[in-house]
């Protein structure tokens, strides 16, 4: 069959809802995943015209050169606070930040537990790759027992720096949020070892869309996505998606914590 | 919006400043309770919902100082009418915030009822907040804009003043104010607010199509900050040129002038008065803002041939060195400070004046 | 002497822009058919981006899109099908 009539049909292709921009962040990174099936929820919603974007400080401080929507910038851990007050004003827009484990365990876990114990219907992705990215890899309040950092040299001792902090556990404890869920993100290996599974992806797709569903229908919305930092991790991008998947993945289980409304079942 | 006409009270400065603040169109307040300014916060609280304000929409108890100033910073952002009030200890701790509004140039108005100082202090009338408030405060180089009432009628007005100020220069204005003033209970008339309608096409408020607005204080390419930072460099010049505000008493043929702001105003002119019976030709100079400082007023006044200028403040000595500068060494300065809390009565001012005359 | 020369149409097609790609070999290892391997080439950047060829070593590439999904980069900017 010379010269077959037709045409490749797009079924995957490019976003309004990305601003084209190559990305900062360092290759096989989840905040690219991630930024990706944030800007593909936007557009399949068709809310990129209502919605603002709150940049935290850390990788994510970025974000709004690569999602093509509104942004304000918060100080380091404030999100949610800034969030309430946009949202506050406006409850018509749709407001959500992505935040580091330091920014929201660390010195925004105030803020994080009090706009989540308020209910306010606004939605906040947590990257939790147990480790301060974008200062060089010191330790951060979810750096699993035993981690080489920058600021424990000799590994994390939980004698005098305590355990690791489990945000989602927190949260679920708390009678006001709607949404939370943690959900592992990187590829991960399977048992035979000839490819790697990209469930993770998937179910990030979905997570991500049922919070901010979730903010529509008046919830806070919170989902930990469990990822890598192979640079600070001093590891090749394969290896932290195993160590993701053998280590902190045990330390940080997925799973769903919180579902009011019952969006997982639809 | 429709102005709101004059009416008549009783009032506390604190209670007078928020109906003042709600009389100009208040949106949204964001505080956290801290004596001796938890009487904005509980005015608010009480007044929220009545259908005589049906611009206030939204009443939060933040739980911390620094929650609070972040959510001004996201009401803020949407183009609202949005303040917050507090004490030293929570003015210190909102700074990184107001830093970042200056930065983003997020209209805002926040109240710091200074009290005694530093640390926990004590609840007395201070005015040790005046470096903060009128050298920056935060990191990095920017500069407030700061308002100074001196009675409860200025309380109940400078709201409406403050946030035409914020929204005419995209700025956070404070209102410093103190202790004995927010406490202070007097008959004021609540002056008629002209309707303000500002400029907000800069707000998050949703992209429209490929236009979409984005405030950050981020600029990591080097002359990329350069010129932001000279451009509020220049903001705050032009307003050094226009917004520099001042009341004079008695000075036209004074020979000392006293420099007072806020309560110690009050007791300054109490004492010109008192010195003129003794037929010591005294004036006072009162700032009313403290940032762009009246630069030009005290220059005439040194042109015009005073000598004398006496700058009493409860703090140990800060207005002072702006009177330094402003009068560049061609006359004689002299600092009466008060601190603890303690205020110098109209008769202590008088025998500072005779002792520095003779 | 007539030479006929038939050629199959790809059904699928993967779009690799090659200088966003930044060689993390995630699309290589998650793609069932193994659709994808890293050029030995480099781009502008220094990374050795990926390259997509239909008959892949375990199968032909069925559209599945778990290499968009998977992709930190946005660098693979379209997954179609072919329709007749």
């Amino acid at each position: 069959m010379i010269g077959a009539e037709g045409h490749y049909e797009v079924k995957l292709g490019p976003l309004p809802t990305l601003t084209g921009k190559p990305t900062h962040y360092c290759a096989g990174c989840e905040h690219g995943t991630l930024t990706r099936l944030i800007a593909s929820a936007l557009h399949e919603l068709g809310v990129r015209e209502r919605t603002v974007l709150v940049d935290s400080v850390g990788c994510s401080v970025l974000a709004h050169e690569y999602l093509n929507t509104d942004a304000i910038q918060a100080p380091h851990g404030r999100a949610p606070a800034v969030m309430t007050g946009i949202k506050r004003m406006r409850p018509d827009l749709l407001v959500f930040a992505v935040q580091g484990d330091g920014d929201a365990v660390s010195i925004g876990l105030s803020e994080l537990i009090y706009a989540a114990n308020r209910g306010e219907p606004i939605t906040i992705f947590l990257v939790n790759n147990g480790i301060y990215g974008m200062t060089g890899g010191q330790m951060a309040p979810t750096t699993p027992a035993g981690m080489i950092t920058m600021t424990t040299p000799h590994g994390r001792d939980i004698a005098t720096t305590g355990p690791p902090l489990d945000a989602s556990k927190l949260l679920a404890t708390l009678e006001a949020p709607a949404y939370v869920k943690r959900v592992l993100l990187p590829v991960t290996p399977t048992p035979s070892a000839d490819f790697y599974n990209a469930r993770g992806s998937m179910e990030g797709a979905r997570s991500v869309r049922n919070a901010f569903r979730v903010q529509e229908k008046g919830g806070f919305s919170f989902v930990e996505f469990v990822s890598t930092c192979n640079v600070n991790w001093k590891m090749s991008i394969l290896q932290s998606k195993h160590y993701a998947t053998e280590v902190l993945a045990k330390v940080f289980p997925p799973g769903l914590f919180k579902d009011k409304f019952g969006v997982e079942k639809g | 919006m429709e102005s709101v006409t004059a009416a008549r009270d009783f009032l506390k400065g604190n209670e007078a400043l928020a109906y003042g603040a709600l009389k100009t169109g208040l949106n949204a307040f964001f505080g956290y309770p801290i004596t001796p300014s938890s009487e904005i916060p509980e005015t608010l609280a009480a007044e929220y919902g009545n259908p005589q304000y049906p611009g206030f929409k939204v009443f939060l108890q933040a739980a911390s100082e620094i929650e609070a100033i972040n959510m001004v910073i996201g009401a803020a952002a949407t183009g609202a009418k949005v303040m917050a009030a507090t004490s030293g200890p929570g003015f210190s701790l909102k700074q990184e915030g107001i830093s970042y509004a200056a930065a983003m140039e997020l209209p805002m108005v926040i109240v710091d009822v200074n009290r005694g100082g530093p640390g926990l202090g004590n609840l007395g009338p201070e005015q040790t907040d005046y470096f903060q408030a009128t050298k920056g405060g935060g990191h990095g180089g920017y500069r407030n804009i700061v308002l100074a009432p001196s009675s409860v009628p200025e309380m109940a007005a400078f709201p409406a003043l403050a946030f035409s100020l914020a929204f005419k220069y995209r700025s956070p204005v404070i209102i410093l104010t103190d202790a004995f003033l927010g406490q202070l209970k007097e008959d004021l008339m609540f002056p008629e607010v002209p309707a303000q309608e500002f400029d907000t096409s800069w707000a998050t408020t949703g992209a429209r199509g490929p236009e979409r607005h984005i405030l950050s204080s981020m600029h990591l390419d080097l002359p990329e900050l350069s010129r932001h930072s000279e451009h509020l460099r220049s903001k705050f010049e032009g307003i050094d040129r226009a917004e520099q505000r001042s009341e004079k008493f008695q000075t036209d043929d004074a020979d000392v002038v006293l420099v007072a702001y806020g309560i110690c105003a009050r007791l300054a002119q109490r004492a010109v008065g008192m010195l003129r019976e003794k037929g010591i030709r005294a004036g006072l100079l009162r700032p009313i803002t403290l940032s762009p400082f009246p630069r030009g007023e005290l220059a005439a006044l040194v042109e015009r041939g005073v000598q004398n200028f006496i700058v009493v403040e409860l703090n140990t000595g800060q207005m002072v060195d702006d009177v330094r500068l402003a009068t560049g060494g061609r006359a004689r300065i002299a600092s009466m400070q008060r601190v603890g809390g303690l205020l110098p009565s109209p008769l202590d001012i008088v025998h500072q004046v005779e002792a520095m005359s003779r | 002497m007539a030479v006929v020369v038939a050629t199959e149409v790809p059904k699928s097609r993967v779009v690799v822009d090659a200088e966003r790609c930044k060689g993390c070999d995630l699309c290589v290892v998650a793609c069932p058919q193994r659709n994808l391997h890293l050029s030995p080439s480099l781009n502008r950047s220094g990374y050795h981006p990926a390259v997509f060829e239909f008959h892949g070593a375990k199968g032909d590439c069925t559209a599945c899109g778990i290499c968009y999904w998977v992709c930190p980069d946005f660098a693979i900017t379209e997954v179609s099908r072919w329709k007749a």
